[in-house]
């Protein structure tokens, strides 16, 4: 009887202590909440969108060598569609004959149509572009389908590279967020990528860095972090990975551009 | 006639894996030279990890072990208890042992991850020779006792030299650091 009182008390106390301990350090999540409420309240609006607006600008301004806009460019639903289009890519497309994601339909476009050399295209214009074409799917499930057969083979490639332990830290893509998914590597906290079905809120947002990254920049940031050098835009090792991780968010609703860490 | 359907089985085999080789390494060529050069050039150990997604069949654990084993390299005057306060710092610095990023330690450290076990009150364990030389193999080749480990491989590696992962052992083990500390 005595004892069980004590151990009562031991248990209301290590519980106070528990508890003291969580509201010093907000976790990861109420973290985002915090600094997503703070933008609001000063802005009004979230950098996000306005990425996004620039983003449209750019889409329905004629520009380039040939003076046309990109309201024409085909995101795999038809020329002139953007509605939902994000929602089901990567895929594949037959002009190009490959596979690709956002990022590398837009400048795809920006060639063929614009008239723009590849290499003078600006990265800042591509990631402000794929913020608004994002945004046209936003509520929409993300619906990415393995029907061509080029497809199916660039999602295999993606998914050997997602356990493919490499560099002088022996990472690998699901070391952190699949073995270790939901855990925390100092004080970060690791998404659990293909159950947290993290590809729907990308192109997003990073007040860390307070920079408008599409999954092609995180993709790049993830290895450079494990101090290995980063895949170039657009080649078909980050596409395979997006197609990847895209196929494990299927069903989730888009919420584009997304407001992380 | 047996001979035959295993050669036959075999032969597909190889045809198989070479074409997804092949396409793979192609695919990895696309992310640049330098990219390509820190994913092809894979030690063993990292080729066979990825090729099982980290969990090895049983028949392949104690070659895996002995191999990885046969990777470490002890200070030139085997002292592998060296000076804690040395070690602390290569502990914490993140371009160095970056250990924080994954285990408590000191426990007045409180930017720790929880990826790995809590090292802190590790030297209750004593300092008798098996636990030192655990401790310090353990370091070196984390591979050498668990295959395929989240925990990376400093001295393989050459993160840290033999002189260094000694450090570190002594801030784990010193009764003086900060880890033992009550
Ligand atoms: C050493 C650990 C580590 C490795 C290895 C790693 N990442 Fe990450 N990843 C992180 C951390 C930490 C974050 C969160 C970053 C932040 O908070 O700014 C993150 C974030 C992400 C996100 C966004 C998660 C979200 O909630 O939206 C994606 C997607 C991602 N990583 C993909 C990858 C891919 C693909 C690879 C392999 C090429 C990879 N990561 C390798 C640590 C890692
Ligand atoms: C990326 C995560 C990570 C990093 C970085 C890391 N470790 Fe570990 N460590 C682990 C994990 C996971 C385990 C448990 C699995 C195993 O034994 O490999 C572990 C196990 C250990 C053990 C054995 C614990 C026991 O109870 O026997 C020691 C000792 C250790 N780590 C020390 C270190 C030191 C020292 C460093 C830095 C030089 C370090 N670790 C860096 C993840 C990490």
């Amino acid at each position: 009887m005595r004892s069980s009182r004590v151990w009562l008390v031991i248990a209301a106390l290590v519980g106070a202590t528990l508890l003291a301990l969580a509201q010093q350090a907000p976790s990861p999540e109420e973290e985002v909440a915090r600094q997503k409420k703070l933008i609001l309240e000063q802005s009004g609006i979230l950098p996000g969108e306005l990425y996004a607006a620039q983003g449209e600008d750019l889409f329905k301004k004629k520009r380039g060598p040939n003076n046309v806009s990109l309201e024409g460019c085909d995101f795999g639903l038809g020329a002139g569609k953007t509605e939902g289009a994000y929602a089901e890519l990567p895929r594949y497309f037959a002009d190009t004959n490959r596979v690709e994601d956002l990022d590398t339909r837009i400048v795809t476009c920006m060639v063929s149509l614009q008239g723009f050399k590849a290499a003078d295209i600006k990265r800042s214009d591509v990631v402000a572009i794929a913020a608004y074409v994002a945004s046209k799917s936003n509520g929409r499930p993300v619906k990415v389908r393995l029907d061509d057969v080029k497809e199916v083979a660039v999602y295999a490639m993606g998914k050997q590279l997602w356990y493919t332990r490499a560099g002088a830290q022996d990472f690998s893509c699901a070391v952190c967020h699949e073995t270790n998914g939901g855990k925390r590597i100092r004080l970060q906290r690791l998404a659990l990528v293909q159950a947290d079905k993290v590809a729907s809120h990308w192109p997003a947002y990073r007040f860390s860095n307070d920079q408008l990254w599409t999954m092609e920049d995180r993709i790049r940031g993830c290895y450079k972090q494990t101090r290995v050098t980063e895949p170039n835009y657009y080649s078909d090792a980050i596409i395979a990975l997006s197609l990847y991780m895209s196929v494990a968010a299927n069903g989730a609703d888009v919420d584009a551009p997304g407001f992380v860490r | 006639m047996r001979k035959i359907t295993l050669f036959l089985l075999l032969l597909g085999l190889a045809l198989a894996a070479s074409p997804m080789q092949d396409r793979l390494e192609q695919t990895i060529k696309s992310g640049g030279e330098k990219f390509a050069k820190d994913l092809l050039t894979r030690d063993e150990g990292q080729a066979i990890c990825s090729q099982y997604r980290d969990k090895l069949p049983a028949v392949q654990v104690q070659g895996f072990l002995d191999k990885q084993r046969a990777l470490i390299k002890y200070p030139a005057d085997n002292k592998l208890i060296g000076d804690w306060k040395e070690g602390e710092k290569i502990f914490t610095a993140a371009a160095r042992g970056n250990c924080y990023a994954c285990h408590t330690a000191d426990p007045k450290e409180a930017a720790a991850g929880n990826v790995g076990p809590s090292l802190t009150g590790y030297g209750a364990r004593g300092n008798s020779d098996p636990i030192v030389k655990y401790t310090y193999e353990k370091i070196y080749n984390a591979w050498a006792y668990s295959p395929c480990s989240t925990m990376y491989r400093a001295g393989v590696h050459g993160i840290l030299k033999p002189e260094e992962v000694a450090n570190v052992v002594a801030f784990l083990i010193d009764p003086a650091s900060p880890v033992n500390k009550k």
